[in-house]
């Protein structure tokens, strides 16, 4: 009996030693079989499979093996994206504009994340993997952005996209002029002009170069009291030294050219024009200074300066070889940015694979992450889209979403949960702490015919300066 | 002279409750101990002298000079500690309206309601970001203002006020004395900072409440490089300039000064331990409801929760015609009684306090629910005796019935956790305070009952018909906001709505009295919910009063609608 027991200790212990490895090595393998494979970097892979290992593209190809107990996806008469980038995207904000000075590069929208956001579920839902969360469009210098994965339950650290360059937000044009959100009881901030958006951005970067050179020389030993840490002005150091992307938003051509001239100016390249609907007109200036493009696909009208767009201002930037990107701006079409891409197709003629680069490689390149993500490609992450059909037409839809190779979206699984959900909401609304009071209390809040719009026009909730 | 005032006092019918001139000791007899800090005994004797616990035991010796209590079939406990509550505090004090300031330069004239609305000060810094205000500086004399806290069992509350970014340095007070001296145990106890905005100014976001406090501890750490540098060698360099507002949070950065954050949410919860590590502060979090998803940070950050017992439930009426509530917010309310029970698992220090809750009784009947959660009530009796004390750095004076204590204690007839718990005997610093009991008829026996007061003119007065339709215009710095109020009265309680540009608000807690009307409301403004409260009166066919916002006061008048 006693040999029996050792013996079984014995064999439990020699087993669990040799698998334990094994078993993570598994548990970090999926395989995605037969599947139509939208590389988004060199072209599209019928009956292909995807061998992902420890939340990386192992290998793409044809009748690829797994080790035993991995986690395999039939892909069978499906279709396999990258995940989508959102290049432009306010969801999981606590708060979007610091709109009470001109000027809040001290901003991080890092401090004010909300993994608890329903939208970054539906964001995923949607094919939407990887997004640029900015800092709203109130002010000529706006807060330090957060470039972050929708890992939907997991904990706000690991949200962000740690090697991602930091970025920040600027704005031109009407909205830090702010005469979209002259509010009642407020003074009229300055600027009020787009020459004063200029000369805020002006004097916001001499004096970066001042506090700059102040510290040059105090760790020169030229000065012998340390200067004053000034966090509105550091993320500004970083942007003329080029480690800082700036993401601007703006709606002129006149506007875009005045910054990029700006740049110039003080040695840097500006990343993005954000919404940039009249870049069409400027497209080569863009392509020399270097400088990404962030549009809507064909949605302009909104307010005044958003009047003069062509739907063909995509095509027009991309055959002029700027880098363009299609981004939502919104928490409700970061869901099918997969079809905004698709309009792109129909105006101008931007070629399949184009054209889905510009919700995934173009937006992972503006965003100094492609290379990690934002194709396929062996050694990249995981971050894919397994689609019941093409992904731009508008009858598909996703079953699954995978960042890193961890499944965040499970369409079958979603079905599953909504009943043990109806479940658990019975059992809570059971309890007296859920009931409403027997008499009394305050009303509630009833929903009104008023929609929310989905610009960043005047309607918006928060002054409309995203 | 105080004798007859003790007799009057006893006498006045209004009055349950009673004042004893300070015997020379006190003994309770025949009492069940709760020591907290050591066991129980089930029958045994407490000797007060001089404000301090003389004795405690099964055999203690009574004095000859001693005011025996006899406290057979009730409990002794240490007193009870609220850790957190404005008890004492002067209301903030309401900005006069800018008076005349109209049609002046937009800019200055709103700078000038912002000075307005601030008390004096030399402070570098906007009101709201000033860590050097004090809350013993605004306790009240008197020890009457407490009577319904005091009655309920509390002989000791943590207060602060709860207005701007920093709330500034709380005070530890006894809830007895007549001077501010004899009340204040401890100053400061911590320095307490709200995650909050300043509308209409920098910072106006939680994005700017995060940048403006990184650049004021950073302020604060050169402020105290730079007064080192000095006080070595000040020849050849520059005096550091003067700033009360840094120089408070020096020894918040030395670690000697806790800092609190009102943190409620598992991402305002992430926030505080975020920003606590990143400039080495020691740090705990107040209200903590969600405290329990994140206690494996706390316990790692070493920060204890002054949790709040106010505990969720649902105040809004039902309809059919609004949207049913999300599950987030239904999971919300069921697990915020379990918190405590899964934080004491997870080793993660707790004190209980109030929460802002208006009827104190729930206090105790809440802490109740929370051993319905899993608490053992040994652990909730400590969050509010000795487990708080500890946590607020009075350990070793309060808390817990030993020799030498401050002598603190509160006496209890029933269970401490039921509803029909009632406190005969409160003991603060020595000075004994009886309540009798109410007859059973009358409901809610020991919690939020004030003292009698000479209990004058309590019969209503007429109350005034306001009902009615009335357009007013709401006088803002630099312009002027036009809003309709469409009132309904039933009684004394007011209802309807408030309708302006800004959208439509329903009208809470509406009262009319003899003397006018308020309400509460919410407004959407620039994104964000702002609550008002309306203050008025109507005279024939005209309505005046005023509205306070976070922004300050302003005016209102107009007319009632045909």
């Amino acid at each position: 009996m006693k040999k029996i027991t050792a013996y079984f200790v014995l064999l439990l212990l020699v087993l669990g030693n040799a698998r334990l490895p094994a078993l993570a090595q598994v548990k970090s393998e999926v395989l995605i079989k037969n599947g139509t494979v939208l590389t988004a970097s060199h072209g599209t892979l019928e009956g292909t499979d995807i061998l992902i290992r420890d939340g990386k593209i192992a290998k793409i190809g044809k009748n690829l093996t797994a080790s035993a107990g991995a986690q395999t996806i039939d892909a069978t008469g499906k279709f396999v994206s990258p995940g989508i980038i959102d290049c432009h995207s306010h969801l999981m904000l606590d708060a979007i504009n610091e709109g009470s000075l001109s000027v809040t590069s001290m901003t991080r929208v890092r401090d004010v994340l909300n993994t608890t956001d329903i939208g970054i579920y539906r964001a995923l839902a949607g094919g939407a993997t990887t997004a640029n969360l900015l800092h709203g469009s109130a002010n000529s210098i706006g807060g330090q952005n957060a470039v972050v994965k929708f890992k939907w339950g997991k904990p706000v650290e690991d949200f962000l996209v740690k090697d991602a360059p930091p970025g920040i937000k600027f704005a031109l044009g009407e909205n830090p002029r702010g005469t979209n959100f002259s509010q009642p009881g407020r003074p009229q901030r300055y600027p009020h002009t787009r020459q004063g958006v200029m000369e805020t951005d002006r004097d916001a970067f001499l004096r970066a170069r001042d506090y700059k050179r102040a510290w040059d020389d105090f760790k020169a030993g030229k000065t012998k009291i340390p200067p004053r840490r000034d966090l509105e002005l550091e993320p500004l150091v970083e942007v003329i030294e080029g480690e800082r992307l700036v993401h601007a938003h703006g709606y002129r051509s006149d506007e875009h050219l005045n910054l990029m001239l700006l740049a110039d100016e003080f040695g840097f390249r500006v990343a993005t024009l954000q919404h940039g609907l009249e870049a069409y007109k400027i497209a080569p200036e863009i392509a020399k200074h270097g400088t990404g493009v962030s549009i809507f696909a064909e949605y302009w009208g909104y307010k005044l300066e958003a009047y003069d767009a062509i739907p063909y201002n995509a095509y027009i930037l991309w055959k002029n070889g700027v880098i363009v990107s299609i981004n939502s701006d919104d928490d409700g079409r970061i869901r099918r940015l997969n079809e905004e891409a698709a309009k792109v197709m129909k105006y101008g003629g931007v070629p399949e694979e184009d054209a889905l680069r510009m919700v995934t490689l173009n937006p992972a390149k503006q965003l100094g992450i492609d290379k990690r993500t934002g194709s396929i490609d062996v050694g990249k992450d995981a971050d894919l889209v397994i689609w019941n059909g093409h992904p731009f037409s508008i009858y598909s839809r996703v079953e699954t979403t995978m960042i890193e190779g961890e499944t965040y979206f499970d369409r079958t699984k979603d079905i599953q949960n909504r009943a043990a959900m109806q479940k658990e909401r019975e059992e809570l609304e059971k309890l007296d702490i859920n009931k409403g009071p027997a008499t009394g209390g305050a009303p509630p809040r009833i929903p009104t015919e008023k929609v929310k719009s989905d610009t960043d026009d005047a309607e918006n909730g928060d002054g409309g300066n995203r | 002279m105080k004798v007859k005032l003790f007799l009057f006092a006893f006498a006045a019918i209004a009055s349950l409750f009673g004042i004893s001139a300070s015997a020379q000791s006190i003994a309770i007899t025949n009492a069940k101990i709760v020591t907290v800090s050591g066991e129980t005994i089930e029958k045994g004797t407490v000797v007060i002298r001089d404000g301090l616990i003389e004795s405690v035991g099964a055999n203690a010796k009574i004095p000859a000079d001693a005011q025996t209590i006899d406290a057979t079939g009730m409990t002794v406990y240490p007193g009870f500690i609220d850790a957190l509550t404005s008890l004492g505090l002067q209301a903030p004090a309401t900005p006069a309206p800018t008076g005349g300031g109209r049609g002046g330069g937009g800019a200055a004239a709103a700078a000038a309601a912002a000075t307005a609305q601030a008390p004096a000060s030399n402070s570098n810094y906007a009101l709201g970001l000033r860590p050097e205000l004090t809350a013993s500086e605004d306790i009240r004399a008197g020890e009457s203002q407490f009577d319904a806290n005091r009655n309920a069992g509390f002989t000791t509350v943590l207060s602060v006020g709860r207005t701007g970014i920093f709330n500034g340095q709380s005070v530890l007070i006894d809830l007895a004395g007549d001077s501010v001296s004899e009340m204040v145990v401890k100053s400061p106890v911590a320095e307490h900072i709200s995650f909050a905005t300043i509308p209409g100014q920098y910072p106006g976001s939680l994005l700017g409440t995060f940048s403006a406090l990184r650049q004021m501890l950073l302020d604060a750490q050169r402020q105290q490089q730079l007064l080192k540098m000095y006080a070595a060698n000040p020849k050849g360099m520059r005096r550091p300039e003067a700033d009360k507002s840094l120089d408070a949070l020096i020894p918040v950065l030395n670690r000697e000064v806790p800092v609190v954050f009102n943190a409620n949410t598992e991402r305002e919860i992430i926030r505080a331990v975020d920003l606590a590590k990143e400039f080495n502060l020691k740090a705990m979090v107040a209200g903590g409801q969600e405290a329990w998803k994140v206690a494996d940070r706390l316990k790692g950050a070493d920060m204890a929760v002054l949790l709040s017992l106010n505990l969720p439930k649902r105040t809004t009426a039902t309809s059919p015609e609004a949207d049913p509530e999300s599950l987030e917010v239904l999971r919300f309310r069921a697990e915020a009684p379990k918190c405590a029970a899964k934080l004491a698992a997870a080793g993660v220090k707790f004190a209980f306090q109030s929460g802002g809750a208006t009827a104190i009784g729930d206090f105790f009947t809440n802490a109740g629910k929370v051993v319905e959660g899993g608490l053992g009530k040994d652990a909730a009796v400590r969050a509010m005796t000795l487990g708080s004390a500890e946590i607020l750095g009075v350990g070793d004076r309060l808390g817990s019935i030993e020799a030498g204590k401050i002598a603190n204690l509160a006496v209890v007839k029933g269970d401490v956790f039921a509803r029909e718990r009632f406190v005969p005997y409160i003991i603060i610093d020595g000075k004994l305070f009886e309540q009798k009991e109410p007859p059973k008829t009358e409901g809610r026996p020991g919690g939020g009952r004030r003292g009698g007061q000479g209990g004058g003119g309590e019969t209503p007065a007429a109350v005034p018909n306001i009902g009615g339709s009335y357009s007013i215009t709401i006088q803002i710095p630099d312009s002027a906001l036009s809003s309709t109020l469409n009132l309904t009265q039933s009684g004394g309680m007011l209802t309807g709505t408030m309708v302006s540009e800004l959208g439509t608000s329903q009208i809470r807690d509406g009262h009319v009295t003899a003397d006018g009307f308020s309400f509460s409301a919410s407004v959407q403004y620039g994104g964000t919910a702002i609550d008002i409260t309306v203050k008025g009166s109507v005279n024939g066919n005209q309505i005046s009063g005023t509205i306070d916002s976070p922004q300050g006061q302003v005016p209102f008048a107009g007319t009632k609608n045909p």
